[in-house]
């Protein structure tokens, strides 16, 4: 096997020139029809070898996405159902959302556990046990997030595998409907590499970036109701907020997704 | 280089059982499981700094994996500063230097952004007018198809945290070139030229480092890094700028409240 040097932290060098590449054509930074840079250029810009180059452009050639005509270049070429931009499916995953025929969930995990030291340290509130669901959530059937709910045992009481499934994973919606209604949340954004976990959830290779929203949910009364973890796939799921600036450093903000 | 088992390695009930409580999974990424294993228990101190490592030999075993995949795992340990290794004497965990880390609170932006200001500088990269990528202007489509471009790398410390594009309208992207108070946002700038921004929408995910984000922000190509889209507008809901910052995650955390508290 080839160790991997400088540019590739583990993962190899290819899949990494690769999902650089797969970027830049479903952003479309490189245009349907434009060519891609030329294997010198790319070799040269990533400091990779011709084969590395080569079999980064294979895969994408093989997906469909690039034709490479001989003698001529290498051209990105339109996919059937290509989604350009992460699209917002706050509406249909996201608490509040209206249950949407298109979204659907699978319950890989429900049950207590020992709560985590990483919770318990910064939140003793949780106790020493927790309800741990954990989730792949669907739009359209593809996988959209893997997420891993930790709920205090005094709030989770009423959930079951099959309530879960009725709202789709909307695990905030369900405790909603069961006299436990979120009034704020409070989330962290981070990008990180999909675990294998992850990685076989939401159809990645490990090591690829996943968007991950860390979220805790609090009642009218400041009690914790979830921790959330959820790791997005990046080109399905993007968060948004608005928020304004008033004089005086004042301001207001609205979230969603 | 043959490595001896480590005989400075102490018995650690503790350790011994985070490191074998589960086999390794044959599959595509068996290094990675064994490099998320012992990188979990370096940084929650089950595997102490300056203390060794299980051998090489040791971990096959142990792990069912061959010698070449133990030796990826600790590549890439080494490559991250985590671990040192010592020529016949074994692995050791190193004494994690403390990277700053800053928490940018997008539900309090003028703080969060002047608390920024205060702990890091910048240094602009590109000034010019360039094309804007269709994916910005799809957020503001009055920007049109060039504009002014000022691009600029955060740091603290000497050590990057984000990489933060901007597109202006042309005259304001002249003028702006022209402040040269360095580590001001350009929220802030837009301020002192008299154009307050009235609301910020953005857009939050993850995205591959490119190589010019890799070599700006110091880090492998294709590393996960946050990207902030944001489209600054005034009291009419007028373009003033949009902004696309590439930010390294271990460095800089994205919070956010709602509703916002009073």
């Amino acid at each position: 096997m080839t160790t991997t040097t400088k540019s590739g932290a583990g993962v190899s060098r290819y899949l990494r020139l690769y999902r650089v590449l797969s970027q830049a054509l479903t952003e479309g930074r490189i245009g349907v029809g434009a060519p891609l840079p030329s294997e010198p250029r790319l070799m040269r810009e990533y400091g990779v070898s011709r084969s590395t180059v080569r079999r980064a452009l294979a895969r994408l050639e093989a997906e469909g996405r690039i034709e490479r005509k001989r003698g001529s270049g290498t051209f990105a070429r339109i996919r059937k159902a290509e989604t350009a931009t992460p699209r917002d499916l706050s509406h249909v995953l996201d608490a509040g959302a209206s249950p949407s025929t298109t979204a659907s969930s699978r319950t890989i995990a429900f049950q207590h556990i020992a709560t985590p030291p990483f919770l318990l340290s910064e939140r003793p509130a949780f106790g020493a046990t927790v309800l741990l669901v954990r989730q792949i959530r669907y739009v359209e059937r593809k996988p959209v997030v893997l997420q891993t709910a930790y709920v205090p045992e005094d709030v989770g009481g009423g959930l079951t595998r099959q309530r879960i499934g009725d709202e789709a994973g909307a695990i905030l919606t369900v405790l909603a409907s069961l006299g436990h209604p979120s009034s704020s949340l409070e989330r962290e954004f981070a990008a990180l590499e999909a675990d294998p976990l992850a990685a076989s959830s939401l159809g990645l290779t490990v090591g690829a970036p996943v968007f991950n929203v860390r979220t805790l949910a609090r009642d009218p009364e400041e009690r914790i109701l979830a921790y959330l973890n959820s790791l997005y796939r990046p080109d399905r799921y993007e968060a948004h907020a608005r928020i304004e600036i008033g004089g005086a450093g004042r301001h207001r903000q609205e979230t969603q997704g | 280089m043959a490595t001896p088992r480590s005989r400075r390695l102490k018995p650690s009930p503790a350790r011994d059982a985070a490191l074998t409580s589960r086999r390794i999974d044959k599959g595509v990424a068996r290094y990675y499981r064994l490099y998320e294993l012992l990188s979990t228990a370096l940084q929650d101190g089950t595997i102490a700094p300056r203390s060794a490592l299980p051998s090489e030999p040791d971990l096959c075993a142990r792990h069912g994996i061959s010698r070449t995949t133990v030796r990826r795992a600790l590549d890439r340990l080494e490559r991250e500063g985590r671990i040192v290794r010592r020529r016949g004497s074994g692995t050791y965990a190193r004494a994690q230097r403390a990277v700053p880390r800053f928490c940018f609170e997008l539900h309090a932006l003028p703080e969060t952004l002047a608390a920024l200001e205060s702990r890091t500088t910048m240094t602009t990269l590109h000034s010019n007018p360039a094309p804007v990528p269709a994916a910005l202007r799809a957020m503001a489509a009055d920007l049109g198809a060039t504009a002014y471009l000022l691009q600029r790398l955060r740091r603290s410390q000497g050590e990057p945290l984000s990489l933060t594009t901007a597109y202006l309208p042309e005259p304001i992207g002249q003028r702006l070139r022209q402040q040269k108070r360095s580590g001001m946002s350009v929220l802030a700038m837009l301020r002192r030229l008299g154009q307050p921004t009235a609301a910020v929408r953005y857009s939050v995910g993850a995205i591959p480092a490119d190589a010019d984000a890799a070599r700006a922000l110091e880090v492998p190509l294709g590393s996960p890094l946050l990207r902030v889209r944001s489209v600054l507008t005034d009291e009419a809901g007028g373009l003033r700028a949009v902004l696309e910052s590439l930010c390294r995650s271990d460095r800089l955390q994205f919070k956010m409240l709602e509703p916002t508290p009073t």
